[in-house]
């Protein structure tokens, strides 16, 4: 490792594939400032080449035709078996819409029928209060007031008294 | 991503609408890196053909799911991969048992005879010379995700970034395995790389 980001770059440029002009001289150019360097690309270079040389494993010519041969059976198979399990989530593709304004719906029921209890319990507080009044005495016994609040003055506070009690 | 800037991707969605030209067409395509990636990481022929007709078959199942979020072929070596880590736990919770071990109440019987696959498979007739069976053994020492990383870097169409995705790490865990990676195999090829016979002979 050179921790070279130009010598990285390059060198791992390598790994996959071969350099282009551009780069091999780039290449040259920094390994000519580096000589010391050269061992280590020599390495690289050849363990390149070495993996480069990993042969092609040979493919049977009729690869496709059994490829298809089996896409088919795998096909039939299916078919014998019924219809596939991804056709039946298909069909029932519509579920997941339906639950959902199932569930939009449900809470809509609820909250209504909560808003309905509380206009109800409010009703019957209101009744309860209207009924508290009925319950107090006639205004009848409210007639002479008026004459007995004349008649009977609040005495005035007696000021002596309460400056000595200060 | 879109299916105008992969071709792959726009064939793929011929393959959704049931198109079996179209797939035939990625098969043909990608049959060669799929079948090296599967020999590479399972180190068995037949079975690496078997494998990789799986992907394909697994390609085309999946197909009504498939979306164009990235380059067809990151989303096909994400499937390759996966089918081959589980070819190889599968592997490791179920070892092939020995074909020359003596099963109770047989120790009398003569050894029932076997074809050699290993002679008559023809790839690993071919893998024959010297420099590639030692790089081929090296690269099969490796740690599987190491081993990964570095045969889908030989991909050339696949980047950085489309290599971190098919492996499920970050860019920087990705260079940082086929570093380690290469790192090994300097080591155990140093020999050959200092003759500079690879880069002399290709």
């Amino acid at each position: 490792m050179t921790n070279d980001p130009i010598y990285d770059h390059l060198r791992e440029l390598s790994w996959r594939r071969k350099l282009t002009a551009a780069e091999e001289a780039e290449l040259r150019a920094w390994l000519a400032a580096r000589p010391e360097a050269q061992p280590d690309w020599d390495t690289e270079a050849s363990l390149n080449a070495a993996l480069g040389r990993l042969p092609d494993v040979p493919v049977p010519s009729n690869f496709t035709a059994r490829v298809l041969q089996a896409v088919e059976r795998e096909a039939a198979v299916e078919l014998r078996q019924g219809e596939p399990k991804w056709q039946f989530w298909r069909r029932l593709r519509w579920l997941p819409k339906v639950a959902f304004a199932t569930i939009v719906l449900a809470a809509g029921l609820v909250s209504y029928h909560q808003l309905q209890a509380a206009r109800f319990a409010e009703y019957a507080h209101s009744v309860a209060a209207v009924s508290d009044v009925s319950s107090l005495p006639s205004p009848e016994i409210l007639k002479d007031f008026d004459a007995i609040r004349v008649s009977n003055p609040t005495s005035l506070p007696d000021e002596q008294l309460l400056a000595a009690l200060k | 991503m879109s299916a105008e800037s992969d071709p792959d991707a726009a064939l793929m969605l011929c393959v959704k609408q049931g198109d079996t030209a179209a797939f035939a067409v990625l098969v043909d395509k990608y049959k060669q890196p799929v079948m090296n990636l599967a020999y590479r990481m399972l180190r068995d022929a037949t079975e690496a053909e078997d494998l990789a007709q799986m992907v394909f078959v697994q390609v085309f199942k999946s197909a009504r799911r498939y979306e164009v979020a990235s380059k067809f072929s990151t989303w096909l070596f994400t499937i390759a991969r996966n089918l081959c880590l589980n070819e190889i736990r599968r592997r490791s919770r179920h070892p092939v048992e020995s074909m020359e071990a003596v099963h109770p109440g047989q120790e009398d019987q003569p050894p029932q005879q076997y074809e050699d696959v290993k002679t008559a498979s023809p790839p690993e007739r071919l893998l024959h010379g010297e420099l590639e069976e030692k790089i081929e053994q090296a690269v099969a020492g490796l740690p599987e995700n190491q081993r990964l990383a570095i045969l889908l870097c030989r991909q050339d169409e696949l980047s950085y970034e489309e290599i971190a995705r098919v492996l499920g790490c970050t860019v920087s865990a990705t260079k940082s395995l086929i570093h380690r990676g290469r790192e090994t195999l300097k080591q155990k090829l140093k020999p050959y790389l200092q003759t500079g016979a690879w880069r002399d002979s290709k």
